[in-house]
């Protein structure tokens, strides 16, 4: 999980390593991941979103597939 | 509370005020407890994946968002600095503090560096990028390499 300067980058990136490229994320919708995952984390009754709520939460920010749901199993 | 509350709280509380991971002794001191029971508590805590342990299996290696070892993400906040296990965390630090603060980190590709200013509200206007490699489903099989 990286920081990139643009798509150009990430996709010489990729190239250059043999990966395939994926979905892009801004930096608004990164912090919007942030925020949920982490926000209660210092508080006691913090917990993991379960795989239900990750897809919703990715799926709230535009961020939908496969690629994004913990429950396919199907990339290499 | 519960034990196992009360060491993640523990582990947690000692990073957030230090910028470090706690050892097994400051966990065992801050929760009234010894050593050996927080190990134990240390390995369910990993089994429910709230800490990711070295192979010693008493050193931190991720609470996540924050990293028991120095990475390329690194936060300043509040006059400390942390480290995050990886570019989501890196925000996510600040998140888990609810403090402004300055993400450091680099262009993957390029070496490029980025300094990000976060506020309470969030990060300030910024065309860099984040790329995930691994599929959500297949975060938790090596966590590091994701």
């Amino acid at each position: 999980m990286l920081f990139f300067r643009s798509e150009d980058r990430v996709r010489d990136w990729c190239a250059v390593h043999g990966y395939p490229m994926r979905p892009l994320v801004r930096i608004g919708q990164l912090w919007t991941l942030a925020t949920t995952w982490y926000g209660t984390r210092l508080q006691e009754n913090s917990r993991r979103p379960k795989p239900d709520e990750m897809r919703g939460i990715f799926a709230g920010i535009g961020l939908s597939g496969d690629f994004w749901d913990p429950r396919v199993d199907t990339f290499g | 509370m519960e034990f196992d509350v009360q060491v993640k709280m523990a582990v947690y509380g000692h990073f957030a005020t230090t910028g470090q991971r706690p050892s097994i002794a400051d966990v065992a001191s801050r929760t009234g407890s010894d050593e050996q029971t927080v190990t134990a508590a240390f390995a369910r805590l990993r089994a429910q994946r709230v800490l990711l342990l070295e192979a010693d299996d008493i050193s931190i290696r991720m609470a996540p968002p924050f990293s028991g070892v120095p990475t390329q993400h690194r936060v300043e906040a509040g006059g400390r600095q942390y480290f995050g296990n990886c570019a989501w965390d890196a925000l996510g630090v600040l998140a888990a503090l609810h403090e402004p603060g300055t993400v450091h980190s680099r262009c993957e590709q390029s070496g490029e560096p980025l300094r990000l200013a976060v506020g309470l509200e969030g990060p300030e206007p910024s065309d860099w990028l984040f790329h995930c490699l691994v599929p959500a489903a297949k975060w938790w099989a090596d966590l590091v390499f994701t």
